[in-house]
């Protein structure tokens, strides 16, 4: 009577139950098991379960079960390691992109006078926590993305660029790296906002970002700093370098041309540029640094790119 | 005194049972694995809520931790905490049996704690006339910072635990963890019982 409802019961159950012997030969399994592998008793019951399952890893397989009878305890392979052992369908083909079932699978020892004979397998169908999880992830990736980056332009945003310039210069400096910084800022950026109206700012803003961010090797790190003000750290690299890289974004900036409901507008922009120098002993010293290039940029003229050096000089 | 405090009677008894327990273990362990499995003399004393992040934080140069629960009859209950340092991880597969591409190293570190400490709790549960059941082991953090920030932001629904630890040695693999059992403050009270039961069966 109590055998008849315990078959009753594990038939119902939403867990798969499998029974293997020692030399790995299915004994018993639930509903579950026979409805989610849409395979039918006679084809499994006495057979192999290497057989009845060839997906399985089987030296794997062979290892973990062989914890289980010599230790006598029970083991366990969830779905974060293995996302499923078996091949099975699940309870969310529609809602979720999942193709098998997600697994937490328990081995359970059965003893019989002090030996394992039979080894109990649990499965249980975590489909729902695997893809709640994923999702999860996925928006805590995005929510990382958005803390760095400044929504208007794509660049990183101020407090990111500074975290990164901190640690550029503390790195630079510990392993006597050079490193150079450009300071940019467009020019009469104001006038252009009350001649286009803040749509048509917004949108050179964006523009000039994207032709900067073209213009940048691997490792340059592109900030926007304030308003209309951006900067780009670029490691390993010496006045040279950056007076090159410079005055490429110059060029290009004053080349491209802005559709913007029908009117074309054109913009240039000033750079001030700086490199690490072993008086700077804070990451703030090279920022003031490359500012004052920048005003000796817009004081002789605007568009044009000037040097640290230069200003040191004068 | 605080009343979850072991008297000394009990003290001995519970590490009499543990040492006991750590020789079958270790013997069980050394044929499964195929080596030498030493573990230290464990040490016994309670903690309170606020002291666990201290007290773990000199193990917490731990590359990764794996938590797993356990209960058994009697009331008796409690969480293993499994502590990896992150220079011993590389020959987890080999000492496991397990070819080195066959795992993740998460995988290897959730396995063979979940060896370890279900192996010592089974011998343990068997002194004392019980049975222990398992959760699955889960990975709290492989990642120093992390497992200490876990840790930390957490504000337990509990003042005092037992704490329990074991070091495991496999010299052949210069490998060494360190099995924490912490057991609550309700369950303290239970496993005084099953000792105070034993010492007058003596």
């Amino acid at each position: 009577m109590l055998d008849e409802l315990c078959i009753n019961i594990s038939n119902r159950l939403n867990t798969g139950i499998l029974i293997v012997d020692r030399h790995y030969n299915i004994i018993m399994w639930n509903r579950f098991l026979e409805v989610h592998a849409n395979k039918s008793d006679n084809k499994v019951i006495g057979k192999s379960i290497f057989t009845v399952f060839p997906e399985l890893p089987k030296k794997w397989f062979e290892r973990k079960l062989s914890s289980v009878v010599q230790l006598k305890t029970q083991s366990f392979c969830g779905w974060e390691q293995r996302h499923h052992l078996f091949e099975l369908s699940h309870s969310r083909p529609i809602t979720t992109d999942s193709h098998f079932m997600a697994q937490n699978c328990t081995f359970l020892p059965v003893e019989v006078e002090g030996e394992v004979e039979r080894i109990c397998i649990l499965i249980e169908d975590v489909t729902d926590v695997c893809h709640y999880q994923s999702q999860l992830n996925k928006a805590l990736q995005e929510l990382a993305l958005s803390n760095r980056i400044d929504g208007l332009t794509q660049a990183f945003n101020r407090k990111h660029w500074e975290e990164c310039l901190a640690k550029e210069f503390s790195r630079a400096r510990r392993y006597k790296h050079d490193l150079a910084l450009l300071m940019l800022d467009l020019d009469h950026f104001k006038l252009l906002n009350d001649t286009f109206g803040h749509q048509g700012g917004d949108l050179v803003l964006i523009e000039t970002a994207k032709k900067i961010d073209k213009l940048l090797r691997m490792g340059d790190l592109f900030g926007r700093y304030g308003g209309e003000e951006f900067a780009v750290i670029l490691p390993n690299t010496d006045l040279e370098g950056a007076e090159e890289v410079a005055e490429r974004i110059r060029q290009s900036i004053a080349k491209n041309t802005i559709d913007y409901n029908q009117k074309i507008i054109s913009v240039t922009a000033s750079i001030g540029v700086a490199i690490i120098d072993s008086n700077d002993t804070r990451y703030e010293d090279l920022i003031s640094n490359a500012d004052l290039a920048l005003y000796q940029a817009k004081a002789a003229g605007r568009n044009r790119v000037c040097l640290a050096k230069e200003v040191a000089t004068i | 005194m605080s009343t979850f405090e072991l008297n000394e009677d009990q003290q001995d008894c519970l590490q009499e049972l543990i040492n006991v327990a750590m020789g079958q273990a270790s013997d069980q362990l050394a044929r499964y694995l195929d080596t030498f499995v030493y573990l230290k003399v464990p040490s016994i004393e309670p903690v309170n809520s606020e002291q666990l992040f201290e007290t773990l934080n000199q193990d917490l140069k731990a590359a990764a931790v794996v938590s797993q629960g356990f209960f058994g009859y009697e009331g008796i209950r409690g969480e293993a905490l499994l502590m990896y340092q992150p220079q011993d991880s590389h020959r987890l597969a080999d000492l496991l049996g397990y070819e080195a591409g066959e795992m993740t190293f998460d995988e290897q570190i959730i396995d063979l704690s979940s060896i370890l400490t279900t192996t010592f709790l089974n011998v343990f549960a068997s002194q004392i006339d019980n049975q222990m059941s398992y959760s699955a082991p889960r990975l709290l953090s492989a990642n120093n910072a992390k497992v200490s920030e876990h840790l930390n932001q957490q504000s337990f629904n509990w003042d005092l635990a037992l704490k329990v630890k074991i070091s495991y040695q496999v010299t052949d693999y210069s490998f060494n963890c360190d099995m924490v059992l912490l057991i609550p403050e309700e369950a303290i009270n239970n496993i005084k019982a099953v000792i105070d039961r034993i010492l007058e069966d003596f």
